[in-house]
């Protein structure tokens, strides 16, 4: 980061005025950014084999593509992460080839992450200034002047923070804002923004779209990448589409509608985001009555039949995942009642609940999901252990079966099941986590944000083995913050705000607008 | 986006296949290499003599290594071996003194008693560590440094602060026979070395090692009692420091107050040398072995040549530096 | 650089330097001297001296000195090693008396004589003991502590690591002493573990916890009995108005003898070194060989006795302020 770099906040310090704001010079008749025949490979493997992408000032710009279409390796290559095999990179119509993100930064391209990065016991104010302080007589840094202009800032931006709060005592969604406005603190007249929504709540997202369209009015050029079609529909003016390394095309998002979108993306005609097979039964398979959980639930009550997918829809911190957690025996001192078809069920520890016919596939599979370190076959056993090591020995036999038979039955995409579950794609690892507790024949699986960060057909792929389990007579329950699944996978909805039941919706009652409302 | 760890052409390409060149056989190669390059300065070091001397004096080490690399797989470090180690040793001299020093009534016992003590005093070690560990979630480092003090402690206690000297032969036997021509140490490292293979390969628990240091979140919620696990790698390594112990005083013929001071570190370095990574579920004891036997070799090698030890420290601090970078060149590669 | 060939690099740099060891396969006397630790003054003095005798000197010896790193093990290690390359004898300074047995045993066995020096092998297999009586220095100290003091008031034992024989017999030769004088008590007894830096922080504690009752110190050696004399002097108390005593004649304890801080008794680290050679070389050459050194005749009362006694009395000399500039002459010339 260079100390040379103005912020957008017009302070006292006297760097503002060595700013390079190299967009302002031409401000019309050239694109803030013009990049043309990109390309890079690596091993002899084409990463990218022709990245284009026009960027005007006063827009927002979408890219989009699936996994390996591009667009991470076109990003790191304007940002300077990584040298080109060959193209053009224009800013403000001068030729740039970066070799460090300083560099690009320095010429006003700012990016941001969707990986946070804070420092959790410093505060809003120092993280944003972090390595750029301003400085007073002796070399003291100014804490009052700093606290003055990151208030500044976090107003423009509309963002409702308190600068002097510890990082650490935000919620996640509030962490990402400070992130956004720490890299808008740099005068940057071109801003990258990947996947900026990932880890927020619906108010904040509404924070920051607002943000987004506060810049593209004040002349900046913003590139968006999500891999939420509804926000790109929503908030971009124009998009480009990568597909397997090269430029597919690019227009106004004003002539194109959802389904011409993925169409380009995908490469065909998607038939149906939404695969439902499954119709709800009679028999109740999953009931669980007046669960509480001192501090985050209180006085939960609902049930699940047999062949029925359950939505659990509700804002960050509403106590979704730690309701899973109780379930499934991974928190301790809740109390209430649960049955598994009529059986009462009390799961001191997961391995109780697997015996009771529960699973839970976690809501971060790198986190808590998969062992990055082992094979897939590893993976796919892991539940399995005991049934697959009769006294204690592993049966080597069984066990690389039983592996086969899941990557064939959930079309996880993998050379062998020897390989490292590292190197396999976001859908591929969340199939080798169901397939790992679909061993254990459940009767009641629980998903705990499915599809987080997929793309719709990897989201498909993964509805359909909902269905498909549900549609065989198994219970599912789903928690998501996405409305749409919901809406297009579950029988029933049960909202939640603040660990308590706000109220349990019909299929066919319900709409985004209400859950929202209830949410909220 | 993760295009900050994604290599940058070719270049990158030849250096990924040398990391995964060396991550697979680099440990062989470098011992092989430093045993050629031995034997073409040394006359003696090829000789069966010679090599029979490597092996018994790797034979502690690598019981104490061993130990180590089930404890490091599940994220955790021991760094009371070598204390632990004297405290089983002194225990189990006592038992197995003709002299009266140590005040034990009725010793000399049969050296399996002795030996027995020995085995559980360095179990019972390994057990309050661990329990400690998982019981109250005191980060392991400065569980077992505590235990690290308090095994050397209870060793200078014990006996009053005195060597314990004067065995009987039958315990004796433990560090100075042989079998078939093989003295009973490089058994004893022989046995311990395939079980530990095979319960780490083909066992339900050693899936449970490599997952709980793998990423214990996912281990719990997949049903495996992550505590329990933890709990057993102490035990597993205090057992271990215990036998060590027992072989180190056996071999050196008394009970010694001073005896495994800073094994630990050889232990660790073996462990690392060999390729099991400090960040857990990576590794195993085949890399541990040849940590084990590379350190006994450079030993071995310059004690031939009548170099000054201190180069030899020297080599081992750039080995273990050495090994530790590709672990991380490793990890750079799988994100 | 890949890690194989930065192992490759390292194996060359250290043979570059080992390159000249072993230069001249000639058909020398080979003799390995295994000393229990090479870090402080007195050992350094002791291999210097060894290197300087008569019969390395004309080059009828090629001497190999092993660094036993304090360490019991170690020392059993380099045994083994020098058995396979067929030693022609061994000098042996072992950190501890009873497990040095062991060692004695197994060269023994291989038709190995053992000269024992400095610290004494608890076996009736050494050939030949070269060395000073720890007991007796122990006594010599503590009489000169006590008769500063007037075999009245109170005195303070730092001791060496506990366990190992030199403590062990220096302390017997302490409280031999001290039985001779029963109205004096011993206020606090602890190790330092030969350390200037341990005995220190010992004595900062003790004159807190004691203030203006401690007449006299009875240090173990001279590096924990300077230890004190930093102490006494970082108190602001006067360094003369104590009774301070220490072993081994370091050149720092000598100057403290000057300035009239200390007592010291002067081991002969030359005495033994060249002592234990001619026994040495007297076993391997037969009866013909006659004696090289010159400590022969510096200790009369020393006899050579044919070279085949079983113990060889090196006398212990106390530092006075009359010696001792004639002692500091001769440790300018390095021995």
């Amino acid at each position: 980061m260079t100390s040379g770099t103005g912020r957008i906040v017009p302070d006292r310090t006297v760097r503002n005025r060595t700013k390079i704001a190299l967009g302002r010079r031409d401000p019309v008749s050239s694109a803030l950014l013009d990049v043309l025949g990109l390309t890079k490979s690596f091993d002899g493997v084409v990463a990218l084999a022709d990245g284009r992408f026009r960027l005007e000032a006063g827009t927002v710009h979408a890219l989009c593509g699936g996994n390996g279409a591009g667009k991470s390796t076109f990003l790191s290559i304007v940002m300077g992460i990584q040298p080109r095999d060959s193209g053009t990179i224009a800013v403000a119509g001068k030729p740039v080839a970066f070799t460090h993100p300083s560099q690009a930064l320095a010429a006003g391209i700012a990016i941001i992450e969707q990986e946070l990065s804070p420092v959790l016991d410093l505060t809003v104010a120092e993280n944003i200034f972090l390595g750029r302080e301003p400085v007073a007589a002796f070399g003291r840094i100014d804490f009052a002047a700093m606290r003055r202009d990151a208030e500044r800032l976090l107003r423009q931006l509309g963002f409702a923070i308190d600068p002097g709060a510890v990082m650490r005592t935000l919620s996640i969604g509030q962490m990402q804002l400070v992130e956004i406005a720490k890299a808008l603190s740099h005068d940057a007249q071109i801003i990258i923004m990947d996947e900026p929504t990932s880890a927020l709540g619906e108010t904040e997202v509404g924070q920051l779209y607002a943000a987004v369209k506060r810049l593209r009015d004040a002349g900046k050029g913003i590139v968006y990448v999500s891999h939420r079609l509804t926000e790109i529909l929503e908030l971009a003016d124009h998009y480009t589409v990568f597909r397997d390394g090269r430029y597919v095309s690019s227009g106004r998002v004003a002539e194109i509608d959802r389904a011409g979108l993925i169409g380009m993306i995908v490469g065909r005609a998607l038939s149906e985001e939404y695969v439902k097979t499954n119709v709800p039964g009679e028999a109740i398979r999953l009931a669980v009555d007046g669960l509480s959980l001192p501090g985050t639930l209180s006085d939960i009550s609902f049930t699940v039949r047999a062949g029925e997918i359950v939505g659990f829809y509700g804002l960050l911190g509403a106590g979704r995942t730690e309701l899973m957690e109780c379930l499934f025996g991974l928190q301790r001192g809740w109390t209430g009642r649960m049955t598994v078809d009529s059986v009462p069920v009390r799961a001191a520890s997961p391995r109780a609940a697997m015996d009771a016919g529960l699973a839970l596939v976690t809501e971060d599979r790198k986190q808590s999901g998969l062992v990055l370190t082992s094979s897939v076959r590893e993976n796919l056993s892991l539940a399995m252990l005991p049934a697959l090591s009769p006294r204690g020995v592993m049966d080597r036999k069984r066990e690389a079966g039983a592996a086969v038979e899941a990557i064939r039955r959930f079309g996880i995409r993998t050379a062998t099941d020897r390989l490292a579950v590292g190197s396999l794609s976001g859908g591929n690892q969340q199939k080798v986590v169901i397939g790992r507790f679909d061993m254990t024949t459940p009767k009641v699986f629980l998903f705990d944000e499915p599809t987080f960060f997929f793309y719709v057909w990897a989201k498909s792929e993964i509805y359909s083995i909902m269905s498909e389990f549900a549609s065989k007579g198994g219970a599912v329950v789903m928690v998501s913050g996405e409305a749409e699944e919901i809406l297009g996978m579950c029988d029933r909805i049960v909202v939640m705000r603040q660990g308590r039941v706000a109220a349990i919706l019909e299929r066919g009652q319900a709409d985004q607008q209400t859950m929202l409302h209830l949410a909220a | 986006m993760s295009a900050g760890s994604i290599g940058t052409g070719r270049r990158m390409a030849g250096a990924r296949v040398a990391v995964e060149y060396m991550k697979r056989y680099g440990i062989v190669t470098a011992f092989f290499a430093l045993c050629i390059v031995l034997s073409l300065v040394s006359d003696y070091f090829l000789s069966v003599g010679n090599i029979v001397n490597v092996l018994r004096q790797t034979s502690i080490n690598g019981v104490l290594a061993i130990g180590m690399t089930f404890v490091i797989l599940t994220r955790g470090i021991d760094l009371s071996v070598g204390s632990v180690a004297a405290l089983a040793g002194i225990v189990a001299t006592s038992f197995a003194t003709r002299s009266t020093i140590a005040g034990i009534p009725g010793a000399p016992y049969p050296a399996l008693l002795a030996i027995a003590v020995g085995l559980l005093v360095g179990l019972a070690s390994g057990g309050v560590s661990g329990g400690i560990v998982t019981r109250f979630r005191v980060p392991p480092f400065v569980v077992t440094l505590g235990m690290l003090s308090i095994a050397r402690g209870l060793t200078l206690l014990y006996a009053g602060g005195r060597p314990i000297p004067d065995l009987t032969p039958q315990f004796r036997w433990i560090g100075t026979s042989e079998v078939f021509g093989v003295p009973l140490p490089i058994l004893v490292l022989a046995v311990v070395f395939a079980v530990a293979w095979w319960v780490l390969g083909y066992t339900r628990f050693g899936r449970q090692v490599y997952a709980t240091g793998g990423n214990p979140r996912a281990a719990t919620s997949s049903g495996i009692n992550v505590s329990r696990v933890r709990l057993l790698v102490y035990l597993i390594s205090g057992g271990l420091a215990g036998l060590a112990g027992i072989m180190l005083a056996a071999r050196t013929g008394s009970g010694l107050t001073q005896a495994g001071i800073s094994y630990e570190l050889d232990a660790i370095a073996a462990v690392v040398i060999g390729g099991t990574s400090l960040s857990g579920g990576v590794g195993g004891v085949t890399g541990t072995l040849f940590g084990a036997l590379i350190i006994g070799v450079m030993n071995n090698g310059l004690d031939l040549l009548g170099v000054d030890s201190n180069y030899q420290q020297i080599f081992k601090g750039l080995m273990i530096v050495g090994a530790v970078m590709l672990d991380s060149a490793r990890r750079g590669e799988a994100h | 650089m890949s890690f194989r060939k930065a192992c490759l690099a390292g194996t060359a740099a250290l043979l570059a330097t080992i390159g000249a060891a072993h230069a001249d396969p000639a058909k020398k006397l080979k003799i390995g001297v295994d000393l229990y630790g090479l870090k402080a003054e007195f050992m350094q003095l002791w291999a210097a001296s060894v290197k300087q005798s008569p019969e390395v000197k004309s080059g009828n010896v090629e001497v190999t000195v092993f660094d036993g790193r304090y360490d019991s093990l170690v020392q059993q290690n380099q045994f083994d090693t020098m058995i396979s390359q067929k030693y022609d004898a061994i000098i042996f300074a072992p950190i501890d008396a009873d497990a040095a047995a062991a060692a004695v045993e197994a060269a023994h066995k291989a038709g190995i004589p053992v000269i024992g020096t400095n610290t004494r092998a608890n076996s009736p297999l050494l050939t030949s003991y070269v060395g000073s009586d720890d007991t007796r220095s122990g006594y010599l100290e503590a009489k000169a502590v006590l008769d500063k003091i007037g075999c009245k008031g109170n005195v303070v034992i730092i001791e060496g690591p506990i366990g190992i024989s030199a403590q062990i017999q220096r302390r017997e030769g302490n409280l031999k002493a001290l039985k001779e004088c029963p109205t004096v008590k011993v206020l606090a007894m602890k190790t330092a573990n030969w350390s200037r830096a341990e005995a220190q922080t010992l004595m900062d504690d003790w004159l807190t916890r004691y203030p203006g009752r401690i007449n006299g110190i009875i240090g173990q050696n001279d590096e924990m009995a300077l230890g004190a004399i930093e102490a006494i002097k970082s108190a602001n108390l006067k360094v003369t108005s104590f009774a301070i005593a220490g072993i081994d004649g370091i050149t720092d304890a000598l100057l403290a003898v000057k300035a009239g801080e200390m007592t010291s008794i002067l081991q002969d680290a030359n005495a033994q070194a060249q002592g234990s050679m001619d026994v040495a070389v007297r076993q391997v050459d037969g009866a013909s060989f006659k004696p090289q050194s010159d400590i022969w005749q510096q200790y009369p009362q020393m006899k050579w006795d044919d070279g085949t006694a079983k113990n060889y009395n090196v006398p212990w000399t106390p530092v006075t302020p009359q010696n001792v500039d004639e002692l500091l002459a001769r440790r300018q010339k390095g021995i």
